[in-house]
């Protein structure tokens, strides 16, 4: 374990059996680095979940995806913050999706209720989007914060993970 | 016993086995996106064949599976809202058995549990 800062990026094109690839590696590298295996699941869950969008909706496959870090400061046996972010360029209709479950998600004011609310909508419909950004919120922790210029998507989440001392 | 279905995605497999008043689902390996549409088409079964033998309890064994996407978890959505509709008398029970070391089954599985308090428990 280490109490350093870190920062991960990659920038690839994933397919699924790399998204995979990606959540196993993070898995296995923050089990080592954060101490923290529910927090560790988390991070992958969303590395995962945030891949797996891009791999489904980019327009040309390029894809940054990073995981950031803090240090743990002096003296401070509580959590650090992680953010894990990912860019990639996407079409009108998945773009205004992405705002649309972020913005739903945000006015619900409750991560897992919204969760709870697109499940029920989910399982009525062959519609699979949104679930994703919704269980990244809730199962994940995570605050959801997305940007969009141009065809640009970048969506960032940030969580804080607990884990001993070094 | 009798075998009903198997299922096998790239590196996922399900198998659904007739164990008299309850079915039995096994889920091994990675639910990743190539897992999809053979899950749900393998959860579509396992919800018409509960139905149709008057199955009391569908068992869902989780403790082989590293990890289930949102879209394969849609799947499980769909399969609990489809035994929440049913008539009283042909609802079956959904139990999720589930494996510590997978700590994401923790936070989905209990997701999916509250989704249906009244027919899903989980155990571990």
């Amino acid at each position: 374990m280490s109490d350093q800062p870190l920062y991960f990026e990659l920038q690839f094109k994933p397919s699924v059996m790399l998204v995979s690839v990606v959540r196993r590696f993070v898995n296995d590298f923050y089990s080592e680095f954060l101490g923290d295996p529910d927090g560790t699941s988390r991070v992958a869950l969303a590395t995962h979940e945030l891949l797996e969008n891009a791999v489904k909706y980019s327009v040309d496959g390029a894809t940054t995806v990073w995981i950031e870090v803090a240090a743990r400061e002096q003296g401070n046996s509580g959590g650090r913050e992680v953010r894990i972010g990912l860019r990639n360029r996407s079409d009108a209709a998945n773009i205004a999706n992405v705002e649309r479950v972020v913005a739903e998600i945000r006015e619900i004011g409750d991560a897992f209720a919204a969760y709870q609310k697109l499940m029920m909508q989910a399982a009525k419909t062959k519609d699979r989007f949104g679930l994703g950004i919704a269980r990244i919120c809730a199962e994940g922790e995570m605050e959801m914060d997305c940007k969009i210029e141009g065809n640009e998507v970048t969506l960032e989440a940030t969580t804080t993970v607990e884990g001993g001392a070094a | 016993m009798q075998e009903l279905m198997q299922v096998a995605g790239d590196e996922f497999s399900g198998s659904v086995r007739d164990e008299g008043e309850k079915l039995v689902v096994d889920l091994r390996g990675n639910a990743d996106m190539h897992a999809i549409d053979p899950l749900e088409h393998m959860l579509e079964r396992v919800h018409a064949d509960a139905v149709r033998l008057g199955s009391k309890e569908i068992v869902m064994d989780m403790r082989e599976l590293e990890f289930m996407n949102s879209s394969c978890f849609k799947s499980f959505v769909t399969l609990v809202h489809s035994a929440q509709e049913l008539e009283e008398e042909k609802r079956y029970k959904i139990r999720l058995l589930s494996n510590p070391d997978y700590h994401w089954q923790k936070r989905s599985l209990n997701a999916l549990r509250c989704f249906a308090v009244d027919l899903v428990t989980v155990e571990s």
